[in-house]
Order: C-alpha cells, then structure tokens, then sequence
C-alpha cells in the first residue's frame, strides 16, 4: 500500500513540477493554485507512504538509499511549502519540485531490497540522527539554489537587462539563503551530536577513526566557517554561491563516503 | 405572440487617436457634471439606457436605442446633436473626428477600451477604474438597466481576466515608475528604505515620491546650497516620512545610510565613483546599494555598477527598460486582443439565446397545453388504468411532445442567431 501511495505524491509532484513553471515564468496565478495545493497533497500522501513503509519494514527509519533518498524528497518539498508561506515566492519550485520528482521516482518503482540487521536502529535517537542530518543536507540545498537565484537576478540587474520578473528580489533570495543556512545549523550539530554519542555507547573510539566519521566532522566545521562567513562580512552574490557550492560538495563527499565506511554501515542485501 | 425587442446598441465617440487635444478638451465632461450630462442623453429620442464615459483621452456615448430609431440614419444625428446642444460645439467640428460602432463591434470596442488595448499607453490600469465610475454614475442616475447592466458586468470580467491571464499592465513604461520595479527587484519589499536625493530635479523628486508611495521610509536630501535641500525636504515633510537635509560636505560620510540613491545634481564632474562604491558597500557590509542617475551629464560614474552589491541606473538604462517593458506589452496585447475576439462571440451566443427564449417558452406552453387538453379528452378512456399505466402515458405523452418540438426548438435558436446582423 505504501508504495502506492508514494506513487499517487511522485505524480502530484511531477503535476506541481510542470504546473510551477507557468506560474513562476509567466506569473499565472492560475498554475499558482495548481501547483501548491498539488504540493501539499504530493507532501501529504508521501508522508503516508514514508510512514507506512518504515512501520511495515520494522525499522521505522530511512535505511536503505531509497528511503533516504525518499525522505529528503519529502523534506525538501516541505521547504519549499514554507518558503512559500513565508515569502510567497514560487520560482524555487521551478528547481525544487523536479528534485523532489526525480528522488521519488525510483523508490516508487523500484524499492529496495536492503534491510537492516542492527538492533539499535529501533531506538528513536537513531531516527533523530537520520532526521536532522537529512534536514540539513535540505537546509543547504535551499540555500544553494536561492544564492544560484541571486546570482543570477544580480548578473541581470548588472547587465541592465532586469525585464524577466521570474526571479524573487535579490533580498529575497539573500534571506532564503541566510535563513536556510541558520536553520540547517542546529540540525547539523545535533544530528552529529547525537550521531556520535550513540556510536560511543555501541561500537567505542575505534568509531571516530573512520574516514566517514571524520569527514562528516570536517563538514560541520566549514558549515559553521560558512555561516560566521556570510553572517560577519555580508557575504554575497558570486562569492556566497562558490562557498555554498563547497559546502555542498562536502557534503555529498560525506554522504558517498557510505559506500566506503567500515563502521558507518548498517544495511544487509 | 409579440414580445418587445431587445434593442440596438451604438456607441458614438472621440479619443486620442481620431481627435486632437483642441477637440476632445471641449468635449469633455467633468465628474460632477456627468451624472447630468448622462440624464439628458436619455431624453434623447429612441434612447432606452445610456453611459458617458468621459476621460483626458476620449469621451464615448453608449446608449441601447429603439430597433426603429437605431435602424434609421437619424440615429447618428441625434448623437450629434446631443453633443452639440450639451457642449455648444458645432457638429461640423465634430463629425470629422466622429467614430461609430454598433452591436457586435459596439461590443467590441467597449471590451477593448476596459481592457486598455485602446489607451494611449496601452496597458494602463486606470481606464478600467473610470469605466467603473462611469457606470456607477449611470445606474445612479436609471440610465443603466438590464441590456447595459449585463453588457457591464461582463465587459468588467474580461478585463479582470485579460489583466490576470496576460502580462499587459505587469511592467512599467514610466521612467519613475520603472525605477520604483527596479527598487523591489533588488529589495523586494521597500518598507523602511532610505532615499537619499541628490541635488534637485522635478522627475528625481517624483522617483522619490513614487518610492515613498510603495513604502520607503526616510528621505534624506543633499544639495550645495543648503536652503535648497531644506526646502526640498520640506516638500516631503507632508507625506508621513522622515525627511533630513544633511550638509553636502558630509555625502560621502552620509550616502552609506540610503539603500537608494537619485541623483539629478547636472554638476559636469562625476559626484560618485567607483571608490565610493566600494566604500559605501564596506560599511554597509555588502547590503546592496541602489544608484538612479537621472542627470546629464552623469552624476556617477558607470564603473561603479562593477562593484558588487552596487547597481547603476543613468537615464539610458532606465529608458531603454521603459521600451523594453512597452514592446512586452505590445506582445501582450495580441493575447489579449484574442481573448477579447473570444469573449464577444461568447456574448453575442448568450444575446442570441436571450433573444430565443420568449418564443421558445410560448412554443413549448402551447405545447403543454395542448398535450393537457389531449389527455382530458381520453380521460373517460383511460379511467380503467391502474396508477403505474397512468404514470407511463404521462411520461409517454411528455416525451413525445419533447420530442416533436425539438426540431422546432433547434430551428428557431439557429434562426435567432442567423438574424444577428453583424
């Protein structure tokens, strides 16, 4: 049943995908009331889909790529609701609900097969682990994608060429991005916080020599760099989007840094 | 079975376009005179219902007239006499400039005119506005019933849905009005901005005013002859702002504390720099800084739009944008002009069915009540029926009534509409 119902939310994602375009590009209110409230549905029936395939699987957290895959689809789309409701701007649904889209569709139709042999998984803590390290890799995604947005507002204004209104007002996007970044924060740092106490109880020291382990640390710290960055100078426009770009190739090291973890493995075939 | 006739719509007008300024200013009725101008068209001969609209750019009678008296070519000349009594403006001053549509096109141009694809600038949002006054001065005045009335109603829902499925008023085409879109595409919201104006100049302070109106907060004014700034301040100090005359030896200490800067000084050497730039987006750590140079010669220099956060605007740029946005608005007007194609022919369709409806509802009681008398007949007949069989000639009579009508019922809405005289 749980797949079915994602993949009721991957099509309403994929209606709201193309649905955004023509509200965004061309500021039809019309597409507008297509596309959020396919959004809110897509949010609604993938938390259903989330909540019942971990429930049915026993482990009650993202464990295989998919899932994971799956979640952060569904941590991204609740972003963009919020940047929405707060700003009332849909131009960062023209690049987020594709992603949404694309991370949905293969769990839809191919599911896993991976499954988990470690009992601590069942314990909350592990889930509030996965949970907010997952917010955060969002958090900075948004905030790439809105300094891609200034960026690219800023090169029209400059180039005296500013006639395209699809793209939200460089403070805007500033904001989005700032705000991203400060919210992905304390999800970071309590997700590794949590992370690390829970690998202290369970496997020892030997965990913190991992280069996973260690990679992730060296995340958290150039995320914090980067905010004290952007918050103490001001950090805009070209410079932001290069530091931010950084951060999220570190972050994606770190994530593909899994397939080659020795103790940071928790999935069987 | 006779049923009055709906009448035919006229309209008779001026504007921009077919009269000069000498012309149309003559022709021109104030606001507080329209009501009375409108009463009087309806004294007019032949006149059922009628509206003025009187605007700097056209003056249009739109009245619904006896099919009789539309029909002759009288119908023209009470018009214009119209005109002529009610202005004292002699009909040959008036005649050449003339233009007149009737029905269908009566139609047509009105969705036009509310839409703003006959205005001057085309897309301005006022028009719709005083079609809007016009009409309430009308209905107040029983000059508007139930052919205007719908007529109305249906020309204010095409231009709402032209304004909102076309970009045709969506950008700016006015030098200050595209310096405010700039100003909220780079702030967004301008809500507690600062304005600093920079020297002196009647479209600088109209930027300005503009700027205030979307919310900018502060002005601050400069000007090497201090009394002038103080007395420029003064000019906003009406408007519920904070207004500051600084000294002109402190710019350069003071041009950091505006978001957006206008400059209009006319001094021959450049007042802003490219250091400038650089030194004002430092202190102000980055947040951008937004620079209109609507002086000859140029008050800053170009170079400065090199620094990152600093946007430079001179007169070029943003007139260039004003024409960019009007082209965009030329592009509009041809979607927009299909809607309205689409919109007559939708209206004229519910005109003509309107126009059927009393004969189809004589028909069809006529009908009615022969098949009635034709079961009284049969009544002694079908006294033996049990309730079920009664139900079932009842519905059988019915359907067979329903039924031989049809191809009357279709031939008389094809009819009606065969008799639409466009």
């Amino acid at each position: 049943m749980s797949l079915l119902w994602l993949r009721v939310a991957v099509s309403l994602y994929g209606i709201a995908a193309l649905a955004v375009l023509p509200a965004a590009l061309y500021d039809r209110p019309r597409w507008r009331h297509i596309a959020i409230p396919a959004t809110v549905a897509a949010v609604f029936f993938h938390f259903v889909s989330l909540a019942e395939m971990l429930n049915a699987a026993h482990h009650r957290l993202p464990v295989d790529t998919h899932e994971t895959q799956s979640f952060l689809g569904l941590l991204l789309s609740l972003s963009f609701l919020l940047v929405y409701t707060r700003y009332r701007t849909v131009s960062l649904g023209i690049f987020l609900l594709p992603i949404c889209f694309l991370l949905g569709l293969v769990p839809a139709f191919h599911p896993g097969e991976e499954s988990t042999t470690f009992p601590i998984l069942h314990t909350g803590w592990i889930f509030l682990h996965v949970a907010l390290l997952l917010a955060a890799y969002a958090a900075l995604l948004l905030s790439l994608l809105a300094s891609l947005l200034y960026l690219i507002q800023e090169r029209r204004l400059k180039r005296k060429f500013p006639t395209i209104s699809w793209l939200p007002p460089l403070e805007t996007t500033d904001q989005i991005a700032l705000k991203a970044l400060l919210l992905g924060l304390p999800c970071m740092t309590a997700g590794l916080l949590i992370g690390s106490l829970i690998a202290q109880e369970t496997i020892g020291a030997s965990y913190f020599r991992d280069p996973k382990i260690l990679l992730a640390f060296a995340m958290w710290l150039v995320y914090v760099a980067m905010i004290h960055i952007r918050r103490i100078s001001g950090l805009r426009g070209r410079r932001a989007v290069y530091l931010s770009s950084f951060v999220f190739l570190i972050v994606l090291a770190v994530w593909a840094a899994n397939q080659f973890s020795s103790v940071h493995r928790f999935t069987a075939p | 079975m006779s049923t009055p006739t709906q009448g035919r719509l006229v309209l008779l007008g001026i504007n921009h376009n077919t009269a000069p300024i000498e012309v149309r200013e003559r022709l021109a009725i104030p606001a507080e005179r329209l009501a009375d101008a409108t009463r009087t068209l309806l004294h007019q001969p032949g006149i059922r219902e009628g509206l003025i609209l009187s605007t700097c750019n056209r003056v249009e009678l739109l009245t619904l007239q006896d099919d009789a008296e539309a029909t002759s070519p009288q119908a023209k000349t009470d018009l214009l006499r119209f005109l002529h009594e009610y202005f004292a403006v002699p009909p040959h001053d008036i005649q050449p400039h003339l233009y007149e549509f009737r029905e269908r096109e009566a139609v047509r141009h009105l969705f036009r005119v509310a839409s703003s694809l006959d205005s001057m600038v085309v897309g301005e949002p006022q028009i719709l506005g005083q079609v809007k006054e016009a009409y309430t001065i009308a209905r107040d005045a029983g000059a508007v019933s139930t052919h205007l009335e719908a007529l109305l109603q249906r020309t204010f829902t095409v231009a709402k849905k032209i304004r909102t499925e076309t970009q045709i008023g969506s950008s700016s085409v006015s030098i200050a009005s595209v310096a405010v879109d700039l100003a909220r595409k780079i702030f967004g919201s301008l809500y507690g901005k600062t304005v600093l104006l920079v020297g002196a100049g009647k479209m600088s302070e109209l930027a300005a005013r503009h700027l205030i109106q979307q919310g900018a907060s502060s002005i601050l004014v400069a000007n090497r002859t201090q009394s002038r700034a103080e007395k420029i301040a003064e000019n906003f100090s009406s408007l519920t702002v904070h207004t500051e005359a600084i000294p002109f030896e402190s710019l350069y200490e003071q041009a950091d504390r505006a978001d957006i800067v206008i400059t209009s000084t006319g001094a021959p050497q450049k007042i802003f720099g490219h250091s400038h730039g650089q030194h004002f987006l430092h202190r102000r750590r980055n947040r951008p800084m937004f620079f209109i140079d609507i002086a000859v010669p140029r008050d800053v220099d170009p170079r400065m739009n090199e620094v990152e956060g600093c946007f430079v605007y001179d007169i070029d740029d943003l007139q260039q944008v004003a024409a960019a946005n009007l082209a965009d608005r030329s592009r509009e007007a041809a979607a927009a002009e299909n809607i309205v194609s689409r919109e007559v022919d939708k209206y004229q369709e519910r005109l003509q069915s309107r126009d059927a409806v009393p004969a189809i509802k004589a028909l069809q009681q006529q009908a009615e009540q022969l098949r009635l008398t034709e079961l009284a007949r049969s009544q002694s007949k079908l006294a033996d029926l049990t309730p079920q069989q009664r139900q079932a000639v009842e519905a059988l009579t019915r359907s067979l009534t329903a039924k031989l009508l049809h191809p009357q019922l279709t031939a008389l809405r094809e009819s009606t509409r065969a008799k639409d005289p466009e």
